[in-house]
């Protein structure tokens, strides 16, 4: 099964050194890529292939509900390098539908360290369990904080002290949120692009939603499960 | 074999109306629900019919349910305000889509056994059942979402909205649609 693997390799690079002989050592030689991806590690979601980008074209950052957490040194190091060294022009967040690591914040079991990992995501669904109220679909609750999450995650960037000096800087820097379907394979911009730090700050202190009441935090019954604290 | 097809398909051109588009699609749900209710109480086996069913349940429906769900809904969720009250609404929606997915299912696996048989699904009284249980539910489905859903897009919808859920309907089935400009290439 694994060989297969290896099989597969060797006859990808024979056949991109059939179609172009100079491919591997002009990829070897630099990467500049303009984009930094931050996606999900979800399987079905091959960053550069739905966005047609080739290898050394698309910087990639991947984790369990594509979290941009300031303290999770991977993420730092990986935006740090982007920034500072490859000089990415655009940070795209791009969640997906149907998201597992969402789906078990949602369904309320203990899933071990993934509860740890996804607590950002179980306070995000807190905050909104007036509008998780309303659905009563299951999976349209775990889309609708997929998309919830891009912009938390967004937003979070956009604070992000190594963003905040590539602006102070005069870096041309975006940052976007997008959500992607895989029955579909087509990607869903979720107007939330943020391009300096004026945008940043707007973000960072979002308006109350216009369509609902106050939080339903005051509300008789728990909307969201909750779990035992993690420790 | 029947050379009109039964349920009448969509005119290309009014991908460029997405709004249009998905009532059209209504209607055409319509033209199903009435195929499903004869060829689920007839006491012969309909075979063109329930090729035709089979082929709407399997491809027409599940594009239409992501057309909505993973398109028109979402952005409705953006665009709709306080006085609309859609959230509820488009909840409840949402939850009716996954039953009738279910229902669909059960549906083709009635076609799939009567077909196999060459027994009229009408003769039993559980798979008539199925028949009719579908054309009833999804009848009440579109009527709320033509009822309601639709004029409230048509209302709060802008015209760069409608271009871009024109582009993916029009992707979903495999066509590309200039950004710019009207012309559709497969």
């Amino acid at each position: 099964m694994i060989e297969a693997l290896l099989r597969n390799n060797l006859d990808w690079a024979a056949t991109r050194t059939r179609l172009d002989p100079e491919y591997f050592r002009r990829l070897s030689e630099q990467q500049a890529p303009d984009y930094l991806w931050i996606g999900c590690s979800d399987s079905r979601v091959p960053a550069n292939e739905i966005v047609g980008l080739q290898p050394g074209e698309l910087f990639v950052h991947r984790n369990v509900a594509n979290l941009a957490p300031a303290q999770d040194m991977n993420l730092l190091a990986v935006l740090q390098f982007a920034l500072e060294t490859l000089k990415v022009r655009h940070i795209i967040v791009c969640g997906h539908y149907g998201c597992g690591g969402v789906r078990a914040v949602l369904d309320g079991r203990r899933h071990g360290i993934l509860d740890h990992w996804m607590q950002r995501v179980q306070r995000l669904c807190e905050d909104h369990d007036a509008d998780l109220d309303a659905i009563r679909d299951p999976e349209t609750r775990v889309n609708f904080i997929c998309e919830k999450n891009v912009l938390a995650q967004v937003r979070s960037l956009s604070r992000n002290p190594f963003v905040v000096d590539a602006w102070r800087r005069g870096q041309s820097l975006s940052i976007h949120g997008w959500i992607y379907s895989i029955r579909d394979g087509l990607v869903r911009d979720l107007e939330t692009t943020v391009c300096d730090a004026d945008a940043a700050a707007r973000l960072a202190t979002p308006l109350p939603s216009p369509r609902r009441g106050s939080s339903s935090r005051t509300a008789s019954r728990p909307r969201v499960p909750r779990r035992p604290e993690a420790r | 074999m029947n050379q009109v097809p039964l349920i009448e398909p969509l005119p290309p051109e009014l991908v460029h109306e997405p709004l249009n588009w998905l009532f059209a699609e209504h209607y055409r749900h319509r033209q199903l629900c009435h195929l499903i209710e004869r060829v689920g109480t007839a006491t012969v086996l309909l075979t063109d019919e329930a090729h035709e069913i089979l082929t709407f349940l399997r491809h027409d429906m599940p594009l239409h349910v992501i057309d909505e769900e993973d398109d028109l809904f979402p952005l409705l969720r953006r665009r709709c305000q306080a006085a609309d009250e859609l959230d509820s609404v488009l909840g409840a929606l949402s939850a009716q889509h996954h039953d009738d997915l279910n229902r669909a299912r059960a549906l083709i696996d009635s076609l799939e056994r009567a077909l196999a048989d060459g027994r009229a699904p009408g003769q039993d009284r559980e798979s008539r059942r199925v028949f009719t249980d579908f054309a009833l539910h999804e009848r009440r489905h579109i009527a709320l979402e033509n009822a309601v859903v639709l004029p409230i897009a048509r209302l709060r919808l802008t015209a760069a909205d409608l271009r871009s859920l024109s582009i993916r309907l029009a992707a979903r089935r495999g066509l590309l649609l200039d950004p710019q400009g009207e012309e559709a290439t497969s």
